[in-house]
């Protein structure tokens, strides 16, 4: 029966393609990523090795509170030069060396612009002396830097602008900018890069310079004299230095910095998996229902076999090897799109400025047996049902030309809509328990993900009973407009309302989740543009260009001294440890005297006075974080900077939807900076003088900037909100690409049944177009009929994305989150279904038009 | 009424009801018959006199409301669907109104399906006589869509016949081929009888094919109306006229 099946996977070649297409997209896309991550991985392993080789002992500065995304090291105080000395003086040190590795430098082309992808830092770092055992920026042409105007450039960055030895680079730090002379080009680990990060090496002196890190140093790094492991080393440093800073072997450095990316590209790639399997699941549904139609098509054949004494066993098996030969295809085919994956994924991030560092993929063995497993298991398990009721085929159905319609088959469907209800209750129950009822996502997102399977499962399971009112009223205005073609169209589409229902199903997982993107971006957006509208009252507040990393706090002291500037209000935000509750939080440090004039906050207890008269040791809380853990006015707080630095603060006010400004925490600027050492700022809001031109000033900010510190760059409240949309709108353009691609699958999916169907109804095309229906007329009713299969998914998969994204919007509100649905997106759904109907059945109502009547209408 | 244990398929007092009330038909109305091994038997009647039932009875294919079948010395009647499967594996054949190939196999390899079925060894010699008989040597890696109706309901026969049935049913083995296939398939089921002894129940409304038979059997109604020996193309003929 193997045999069989082998056969018949064979003959129809083109059938078993097509089929293997709706898996072929999520495998391709589960091998593409595993492709990719292993690939980053082991980028990142070689690049940290190799540039920690010849490390024994790394000295680092503490970082006591490392936030979210780790940007806690940003802000912790940096090592003291004199401490190089003491690591050098400790027993079994040879060598010790201070190293300058700093991000906040900024690469200049000669109009002053920055060069390069936006995203990835520039980084400055300093030489080492030559005779140190380890060098990992290793010259591959010219010298080292040799005098302070003379610097060393990666070879990535060389090649990508056209940088050689001998060259003039502008390069500005914190003391301000200068020309350089390429001395020379090096290679980093090997001259994979980093994420499309640019290196300038300099003398230690002027990096220390340029960097306004005079005195002091990033990282000590120190190599074992004979004899000493680089084990013992790390604990004698250790205990000489005696706490306050972060000593490790250098192969636990090299794992830790590789481990901290590979962490980030770890969360890329969980995500890429999640979009991975919605398409392996709309997927599933497109074997569901192309082995029910070809079962149903074949009942005949199966009838026959029994007849000729084929065990119900042997039918099963027979159905379920030609899947599992269908699941096989759709692997090997996705093993080799998952390198055409990989290629979209990476032009996607470089088309946001951010090259991933992949060494060349390959294909490892764990990469294969995974894709294959999800290839075949998606597809054998999708068939199984179909493959059931192949055997349910009486061998009697052989002999006699009506096929199904027994009793048996009520029962059975009195037993599905039970599952049916079963599965729709159990999603409609999880949902919410996702959305509120856990505090954290890592616990949500399972919840939700289960909730939201069982929740298509049984739509697709009941879809047959709304397929008919549905299609109808669907169906109706192209009735009206088409005439006769219109009416078959919409019959048709409820002729087989099972087979209908999961077509559709198919697509509305992708409408579905294309619409809550769509409801929560919008969500998002409107949120946000509430938030600085509330919030943002200054002319123009100074950022980092990436919208994120810290600016040097001396922007404001240069900025204040311009004609027409009045105001300049300095904010840090920066990761804190935070007791009671012992959490994490973004702890704002705000400048009591200047910020009511910048800035506007919502209170809840205390007023703008609150702030104007905030003590150093005074904080302000948001509302929820108060909730949260139970504080309110006149409590204390035991606050933990990011160095470890420690201060306690008096609660003196409330705020509540502030996040802008107060996200979590806020102290007095002074506090933050004197006690918690953090001398970066995030923000610096700055107000125009009223007899000002606030053209001319802006140009004078402006321009300031962009001479002494290109990184950052001013923007008014409306800039500034289109940055944030824009960032938003990449986010979603992303994930909007991503969902396009199970999107895709269920087009395929409409071809499919479209296709299947039409085979099946040869005979009574040919009837239609023998009473002189025209080839036009019959490509029409086959258009219309996939128009309405369209508009049946896209309408039930609005309607639950929007629902989804209502509740989540919902379940957020406490972050401050406020409900907006664009109207436009209705409609684009609606428009975008229509289309999808009318490219589905271009082929198939291409075949369908030259059905030969003659043979057709003879056609048994 | 005892049943000869040397019948090949015998039934004793079969009814077949369908439908409830007063909807109800009697499609077999006590129905009790021996089928001698060795013989060509027809069944002929008009349309719902019951000659499809009866036949789907006799082959396990449909249950009787009352009544029992034998095939080959097993009654058949109390069979779950696991015997009846390997029943039909091991001791049916069937010729079909409408071929019933499987498309994606050749002549040959649809042959010899149901030894593939049943797992069995494929008797090369036997093989090739079949082919011989039924003429499709030449053409055995052919595919059905390549075969004119003759040649696929010959090469179906052939199938019927690989794997030594007791009985060979056959439903209107005629009803879709000109005269001339006609012909040739009704000689060949009358030469695997009389060549290679097997026992064939045949189900027709055709006089002309019914003759091929060594015996006639009429339905009327659900009932067996006559029962006699075929003697000549005129005679079946009469007797149907007759109804």
């Amino acid at each position: 029966m193997s045999a069989l099946a082998l056969r018949n996977f064979s003959a129809r070649k083109l059938r078993a393609l097509s089929s293997a297409l709706a898996v072929f997209f999520g495998v391709a896309m589960v091998a593409g990523t595993l492709m990719l991550t292993d690939s980053v991985n082991r980028s990142f392993d070689s690049i940290f090795t190799e540039v920690n080789e010849g490390i024994d002992v790394t000295v680092r500065p503490k970082v006591e509170v490392e936030g979210e995304f780790g940007e806690g090291a940003n802000f912790a105080r940096p090592l003291s030069e004199d401490l190089v000395e003491e690591v050098g003086a400790v027993e079994g040190v040879e060598t010790a060396v201070g190293v300058i590795s700093d991000e906040t430098i900024t690469i200049v082309d000669e109009d002053g612009e920055r060069i390069g992808p936006m995203g990835p830092p520039h980084i400055a770092i300093s030489a080492l002396p030559e005779d140190v055992p380890f060098q990992p920026f290793v010259l591959v042409e010219g010298e080292r830097a040799a005098t302070a105007d003379e610097a060393v450039i990666d070879s990535l960055t060389a090649e990508a602008e056209g940088y050689a030895v001998g060259d003039t680079i502008r390069v500005t730090g914190a003391a301000g900018e200068r020309d350089y002379t390429v001395a020379g080009i090096a290679e980093f680990g090997a001259g994979a890069g980093l994420g499309g990060v640019s290196l300038v090496e300099f003398t230690f002196e002027e990096a220390q310079r340029l960097t306004g890190m005079q005195g002091q140093v990033n990282e000590i790094d120190a190599a074992a004299a004979e004899g000493t492991s680089p084990e013992q080393l790390a604990a004698t440093v250790g205990e000489a230095l005696n706490g306050g800073v972060e000593v490790r072997t250098g192969t636990q450095t090299a794992s830790e910095d590789a481990g901290a990316l590979q962490e980030g590209f770890g969360f890329l790639g969980t995500a890429l998996l999640v979009f991975a399997g919605i398409a392996v699941f709309v997927g599933a549904f497109l074997i569901f229902n192309t082995f029910s139609i070809t079962v149903a098509q074949r009942a005949r054949e199966f009838a026959m076999l029994r007849m000729l004494g084929a065990s119900s066993r042997q039918v099963m098996t027979a159905v379920l090897v030609e899947a599992a030969l269908v699941g096989l295809l759709a692997s090997l085919l996705g093993i080799v799109g998952g390198f055409g994956f990989v290629e979209l994924i990476k032009g996607l991030f470089e088309s946001f400025g951010f090259a991933l560092p992949t060494s060349g993929l390959s294909l490892e063995p764990s990469t294969v047996v995974i894709a294959l497993a999800v290839g075949v298991l998606t597809t054998v398990v999708a068939a199984f049902n179909p493959a059931r009721r192949a055997t349910r085929v009486a061998p009697l159905e052989a002999l006699t030309e009506t096929t199904g319609g027994t009793e048996g088959e009520r029962s059975r469907s009195k037993r599905k809509t039970v599952i049916a209800t079963l599965l729709l209750v159990a999603g409609i129950v999880l949902l919410p328990l996702g959305l509120f009822a856990t505090a954290n996502v890592e616990s949500a997102l399972p919840l939700l993900g289960l909730g939201l399977v069982l929740l298509f499962i049984g739509l697709a399971m009941v879809g047959d009973r709304f397929v008919g009112p549905l299609a109808s009223w669907l169906g109706w205005p192209i009735e009206r407009l088409r005439g006769v073609t219109g009416r078959l169209a919409r019959e048709n589409a409820q002729r087989q309302p099972g087979r209908t229902a999961t077509t559709a199903a198919a697509l509305m997982i992708g409408v579905a989740l294309v619409v809550f993107v769509g409801v929560f971006a919008s969500s998002i957006r409107a949120s946000l543009s509430d938030t600085l509208d509330r919030q943002f009252v200054g002319d123009v507040a100074i950022v980092n260009t990436d919208g994120f990393s810290p600016i040097p706090s001396k922007i404001g002291e240069e900025v204040e001294a311009l004609d027409g500037v009045e105001v300049v209000s300095s904010l840090s935000l920066v990761p804190a440890r935070v007791s009671p509750g012992n959490s994490d939080v973004f702890l704002a440090g705000i400048d009591p005297e200047t910020l009511g004039e910048v800035a506007s906050l919502d209170w809840v207890e205390g007023s703008d006075e609150t702030v104007a008269g905030l003590a150093a040791d005074e904080a302000i809380v948001d509302e929820n974080f108060g909730e949260k853990q139970g504080v309110g006015v006149g409590d204390e707080l035991a606050v933990t900077g990011p160095s470890g630095d420690e201060v306690t603060a008096t609660i003196a006010g409330i705020t509540t939807r502030s996040r802008f400004i107060v996200d979590e925490v806020a102290l007095g600027l002074d506090t933050v900076r004197e006690q918690l050492g953090v001398t970066d700022n995030s923000t610096t809001f700055v107000n125009f003088a009223e007899e000002a031109d606030p053209e001319a000033t802006r140009e004078q900010v402006d321009t300031l900037l962009s001479e002494r510190f290109p990184s950052a760059e001013a923007r008014s409240q409306e800039e500034f909100k289109a940055d944030r949309e824009a960032e938003i709108d990449q986010l979603i353009a992303l994930i909007y690409v991503l969902l396009g691609l199970s999107v895709l699958v269920s087009i395929f999916g409409v071809v499919n049944t479209l296709s299947l169907t039409i085979f099946e109804r040869t005979r009574e095309i040919g009837m239609l177009r023998a009473i002189g229906t025209s080839r036009r007329q019959v490509r029409r009713m086959i258009r219309y009929e996939s128009i309405v299969t369209a508009l049946l998914g896209a309408v039930v998969g609005a309607v639950i994305g929007l629902a989804l994204g209502i509740a989540a919007v919902t379940a957020l509100a406490d972050e401050g989150l406020e409900l907006s649905i664009s109207a436009s997106l209705p409609i684009t759904v609606l428009i975008a279904a229509i289309v999808i109907g009318v490219v589905a059945a271009i082929g198939p109502a291409r075949r369908a038009s030259r059905v030969n009547v003659i043979e057709a209408v003879q056609y048994e | 009424m005892t049943t000869d244990a040397r019948a090949a398929v015998s039934c004793s007092d079969l009814r077949r009801r369908y439908g409830e009330g007063d909807a109800a038909v009697d499609a077999l109305d006590g129905v009790s018959l021996e089928f001698p091994p060795g013989q060509l038997t027809s069944i002929v009647g008009p349309s719902g006199s019951g000659k499809s039932t009866l036949m789907h009875c006799l082959a396990g294919l449909d249950r009787p409301t009352a009544g029992k079948s034998w095939v080959d010395g097993t009654e058949i009647t109390e069979l779950d669907d696991s015997k009846l499967t390997s029943l039909r594996r091991d001791k049916l054949g069937f010729v079909f109104q409408f071929f019933n190939l499987v498309p994606v196999l050749d002549a040959e390899e649809n042959v010899t399906l149901p030894l593939r079925i049943a797992g069995a060894d494929i008797d090369e010699t036997w093989l090739q006589t079949l082919l011989d008989a039924v003429g499709i040597s030449d053409r055995r890696s052919h595919r059905p869509a390549e075969l004119s109706g003759g040649q696929q309901q010959r090469v179906a026969v052939a199938r019927a016949l690989i794997s030594r049935p007791a009985v060979v049913f056959a439903d209107e083995p005629t009803g879709n081929l000109d005269s001339a296939s006609s012909t040739q398939v009704l000689e060949l089921l009358r030469r695997s009888v009389d060549e290679f002894g097997r026992t064939v129940v045949m189900v027709t409304h055709d006089p002309r094919v019914a003759a091929y038979a060594d015996r006639v059997v009429l339905l009327v109604d659900g009932k067996v109306a006559t029962d006699t020996p075929v003697d000549s193309e005129r005679q079946v003929h009469e007797l149907m006229q007759g109804v």
